[in-house]
């Protein structure tokens, strides 16, 4: 049959072009012929003074991408602050789009190892695509900076290694959920002398173990959790669950939402006279962030909130890190851009402790170890055993300060470190 | 769950219900008189959103962005429909390839012009309180939804049942040679079909926005659930979105709070179960395949 | 004569394509390229699986990741709970879930046609996302499924990078040649007659839903088997390999390169992932490009990019073979 045989054309014509195209589509280094090593030299001497190429992967689209774009214009300032140069070694940013897909994440981090050959990699904001690429950052050796995704597993020791696990090759500059719901608990049914708390959380990972560890806490300082409620992520509606709020007596809510959820939860918490009826909203810190509090201005005012930051904090370097950002943007910065300040200040001087050689992954390694310094969010050093921060926890509320949104710091727990293991 | 309970989350439906019509009203109105699959619903939305977050930014004024929304983003349905889909007259896989072309090109452009963060916009002035209501304080901006949908589903009625343009549309659809002979202008009665429904589109945008926000993604949500209401309703008909929006808000809001483990997976649910009592919706007729 | 000419053409295509990393490995980035170009052929299978329904038996389904994801996570889970690292364990696992699924689904979904049967597979396809999304102990939930170990076939171990971008490359030819047996047997047209005139096919004695209904199957056992590759190669099922998105790149990807016809999808699929994961990269308005090049195909070719070149073929061909 003609019909046959001219399919059978049609697809070699085509299975032919579509890898030509594929060839020529993969950009200009994939030439054949002689390849650069990716192999660094051994000795230190050799790499001080080279280019340092850093793979920086974020969400540019989608849902985070304004967490993204924040931490971006912190890599930019920071570099910018530092000369373009970190240890004396000329740095290329190499930015990546996550696009809150595992997929894609696993394929940038790819691109990071095997083409661009970065000497290390930092961000990630989505924990999902954190724990996709944990395990091939894991087997190539590559030193990452993770800066902002806050599941507990990323740094804990997990059987099975299931959601994840730590790898001595990750360290992490933001924080681990627990730390920012589990201490709040316990000062609330200790410190504040609270009996009783419902909790309402986004029914998704964060959410879950916000709650979770939070609940915890709070019954192990005697307290009691009366009930609890969870909403879809991205609910469009809040006010059926407000309403379930409203009618239950527990006055005392913690909550954690962030971006439009929050938004959307404060402005129905509102709608339906919470405040007037006496329920008070707390939760955790990224419930009134910077990005929610611009958007809802006062009325998440009296909400009480747990995170290691605020803007308002009265030290010199947020005060610096905070009149800078402003300069530069025309913005006020927010926890994220915090986030990725640290972690490119503990690359900075691990850099600087090795000498600009970051061929020597162990070294570079136990340089990050043992930084310490003080960021805009206090005394910043890793914990030795699982490469997550030991920070301050603040306990903030809102109020309204020259005319703007902002979290006030009321309390502090000092020196917060993840426990390390499963706690529940 | 008290007699109370029940009335405030039964208002909450009826809100969400209101809503969600406002919302599909214009997917329902290219569907059902155009026979046109618009994929694009969510960006035109997205549009609607974005311009009134502009003019309440600019100049306060809300309102402003219920007339502005609709001229701007009916003009653009105007210039697509004649220039782009048009000649895809029953082509209904040609028609989803198009307008999700058309919806990745608006959403990506609004991205980079209004740029990717989250926002929101406070109630208009005037309809930020809340007033006394069985069993608690109720917020008057749902209630304001609540008459706007009633309005607006009068309006469809009236041009559902007895205007000359329904009429004219839906012997558009079933015979435009026909019609054309007898001396319609029928491309020009389509055109100005479709940027009502990208209009309406747009003006569900502006009415959603301090409810729902604004932020990037929102026009798949709004798709979504545009398709979802206009399907359950039934296609075919332009009443369907009403009683799409009249099913699907309550069922989705009581639902949510009385089995929320279910939560994100009942209303599509809902829908599953709709359409297999009733394959072409609940009010829908069965439409004869050329 | 010219058909075995065009036969060896075609097996010689199919290795060169299942060798790729051997005879790429002296590019700079061998490696990328060989994880890009397996990412695009899983998606490519399936694509291919998914026009088994939109172009053979003309339903446009939305929901196909659906039974991507079944198989996906059906073949992690089971390996892992069974402990055991064969291929066909793996595969058989997720070929059994994403049949079952798809006999279920279809079931319902088959009695719908046009913009129904679209909005039922979408409704479904959400539902396993939902039960996907909260069943934290079975899927890992939100956060993922992580460690999915890769396979072993008696002898060869496809953990290496390079077996396991063979074992695509074969699945992928595997199923090209299976899908074109289909499409020219008796079968196969007469789910293309019930594309064009269920009614008639009725008439001349064809029961239409069992012809439909056995399509849906197959295409979902092979989205199946596109899952459980999928899984092994990133070692990590997400919720986003069974949600919408995915459901939208396998659809377009069919369009884009040319409903009905035989390698169209799999042309399409590598389109839309360079679009969507290689050009980003270089320029920002990538979400733009890959807009305007679904208006372009549609406006200007609409048999999608298949369509393009048989155009662009007929007429550099002269005019004589076309007789007979």
């Amino acid at each position: 049959m003609s019909d046959r045989s001219n399919r059978l054309t049609r697809r070699k014509f085509l299975v032919a072009s579509g890898a030509a195209a594929l060839a020529a589509a993969c950009g200009p280094s994939a030439t054949p012929g002689a390849s650069a090593s990716a192999a660094a030299t051994a000795s230190a001497a050799a790499t001080a003074g080279k280019a340092l190429k850093i793979g920086v992967l974020l969400p540019f689209t989608k849902v985070y991408a304004e967490l993204g774009n924040s931490m971006k214009r912190s890599t930019e300032l920071y570099l910018k602050q530092a000369g373009g140069k970190l240890a004396n070694r000329p740095v290329t940013a190499i930015y990546e789009d996550e696009a809150n897909d595992p997929a894609v994440g696993l394929q940038k981090t790819q691109k990071f190892i095997e083409q661009d050959n970065v000497d290390l990699m930092m961000g990630i904001v989505a924990t999902p695509i954190a724990y996709a690429v944990r395990g091939a950052v894991d087997s190539a050796k590559m030193i990452f900076i993770e800066t902002n995704a806050g599941g507990n597993a990323l740094t804990r020791d997990i059987a099975n290694c299931t959601p994840s696990c730590k790898s001595k090759y990750i360290f992490r500059s933001s924080f681990s959920s627990w730390q920012i719901s589990s201490p709040i608990g316990d000062y609330f049914a200790t410190k504040k002398g609270v009996k009783e708390a419902f909790t309402f959380v986004a029914d998704y990972g964060f959410g879950t173990e916000s709650a979770a560890d939070f609940t915890q806490s709070f019954t192990k300082g005697g307290g009691k959790v009366t009930g609890s409620l969870k909403a879809p992520l991205g609910s469009a509606d809040f006010l059926p669950f407000v309403t379930q709020l409203k009618n239950q007596p527990t006055k005392d809510i913690y909550s954690f939402f962030s971006g439009t959820d929050a938004i959307n939860y404060i402005k129905a918490w509102n709608q339906l006279g919470m405040p007037a009826a006496g329920y008070r909203m707390n939760g955790a810190g990224f419930l009134t962030e910077q990005d929610v509090l611009k958007e809802v201005k006062d009325l998440a005012n009296g909400a009480v909130t747990s995170l290691f930051w605020a803007v308002t904090l009265d030290n010199a370097e947020n005060k610096a890190f905070v009149d800078a950002y402003q300069k530069e943007y025309n913005l006020l910065p927010d926890v994220f851009a915090v986030q990725q300040w640290d972690g490119l200040k503990a690359v900075d001087l691990a850099l600087q402790a090795t000498k600009g050689d970051t061929s020597n992954k162990d070294a570079f390694i136990t340089a990050l170890e043992g930084v310490k310094f003080k960021s805009p969010r206090g005394d910043f050093e890793f914990d030795k055993t699982t490469h997550n921060p030991i920070q301050d926890m603040y306990i903030r509320e809102v109020k309204v300060q020259s005319g703007q949104a902002v979290n006030v710091i009321v309390d502090k727990i000092a020196r917060v470190t993840d426990p390390g293991k499963p706690t529940t | 769950m008290t007699v109370e309970v029940a009335i405030q989350q039964a208002l909450n439906g009826i809100s969400f219900g209101a809503l969600l019509f406002i919302l599909a009203a214009g997917l329902s109105l290219i569907f059902g008189m155009m026979d046109v699959i618009n994929l694009a619903h969510g960006a035109f939305y997205m549009l609607g959103a974005y311009i009134a977050l502009a003019a309440v930014q600019r100049t306060g004024n809300f309102w402003l962005a219920l007339v502005l929304a609709p001229l701007l983003v009916g003009a653009l349905g105007l210039i697509i429909e004649p220039l782009l889909l048009r000649r895809l007259r029953g082509r209904h896989l040609d028609q989803v390839l198009l307008t999700i072309g058309i919806s990745l090109v608006i959403v990506d452009l609004v991205g980079l012009v209004a740029g990717r963060e989250i926002r929101s916009i406070p109630f208009p002035a005037g309809l930020d309180r809340s007033v006394p209501i069985i069993g608690g304080d109720y917020p008057v901006y749902r209630l304001f939804v609540i008459a706007f949908g009633i309005l607006l589903a009068a309006l469809f009625a009236f041009i559902h049942r007895r205007s000359r343009l329904g009429a004219l549309i839906r012997a558009g659809v079933d015979d435009a040679p026909m019609l054309a002979a007898l001396g319609v202008d029928i491309d020009r009665v389509f055109a100005t079909t479709f940027a009502a429904g990208a209009a309406l589109a747009a003006i569900a945008g502006v009415i959603a926005a301090p409810v729902f926000g604004v932020f990037p993604g929102m026009d798949v949500d709004a798709l979504i659930y545009s398709l979802i209401v206009v399907v359950v309703g039934g296609l075919g008909t332009l009443s369907g979105a009403i009683a799409g929006g009249a099913l699907v808000g309550p069922a989705d809001t009581f639902g949510k709070v009385l089995f929320p483990q279910f939560a994100l997976a009942l209303i599509f649910a809902i829908v599953a179960f709709v359409l297999l009592l009733r394959p072409t919706g609940l009010l829908g007729r069965v439409r004869i395949a050329r | 004569m010219r058909r075995g000419a065009l036969i060896a053409g075609a097996a010689v295509a199919a290795l060169a394509l299942v060798t790729f990393p051997v005879w790429t490995s002296e590019w700079e980035s061998s490696r990328y390229a060989t994880t890009v170009l397996r990412d695009m052929l899983v998606l490519a299978i399936l694509a291919l699986s998914l026009d088994l329904l939109v172009g053979s038996a003309g339903l446009p389904s939305l929901g196909h990741a659906a039974f991507f994801g079944a198989g996906a996570y059906a073949a992690a889970v089971t390996m892992a709970r069974l402990g055991s690292d064969e291929l066909l364990v793996g595969l058989g696992a997720a070929i059994v879930a994403s049949a079952l699924l798809s006999l279920v689904i279809g079931l319902f979904a088959v009695r719908a046609a046009g913009i129904f049967f679209l909005m039922l597979t979408l409704a479904f396809a959400q539902m396993v996302f939902a039960v996907a999304f909260q069943a934290t102990e079975l899927t890992g939930g939100s956060n993922g499924l992580p460690g999915v170990r890769r396979p072993r076939l008696l002898g060869l171990d496809f953990n290496a990078p390079d077996a396991l971008f063979e074992l695509v490359a074969t699945t992928f030819v595997v199923v090209v040649l299976l899908l074109w047996r289909i499409r020219t047997s008796a079968y196969g047209l007469a789910l293309v007659g019930v594309r064009e005139n269920e009614r008639r096919m009725r008439a001349l004695g064809y029961d239409a839903t069992r012809l439909k209904l056995s399509a849906f199957v197959l295409a979902g056992a092979i989205a199946g088997v596109a899952g459980a590759l999928s899984g092994w190669s990133l070692r990590f099922v997400s919720t986003n390999d069974v949600g919408i998105g995915r459901s939208i790149e396998a659809f377009v990807s069919v369009l884009i390169g040319g409903t009905a016809t035989l390698l169209g999808p799999a042309i399409g699929a590598v389109v839309v992932l360079y679009v969507e994961r290689v050009l980003p990269s270089s320029i920002p308005f990538a979400e733009t490009v890959l807009g305007l090049l679904f208006i372009a195909f549609v406006v200007a070719a609409r048999q999608g990019i298949v369509g393009v070149a048989r155009a662009a073929y007929a007429r550099a061909r002269p005019a004589p073979a076309r007789a007979s």
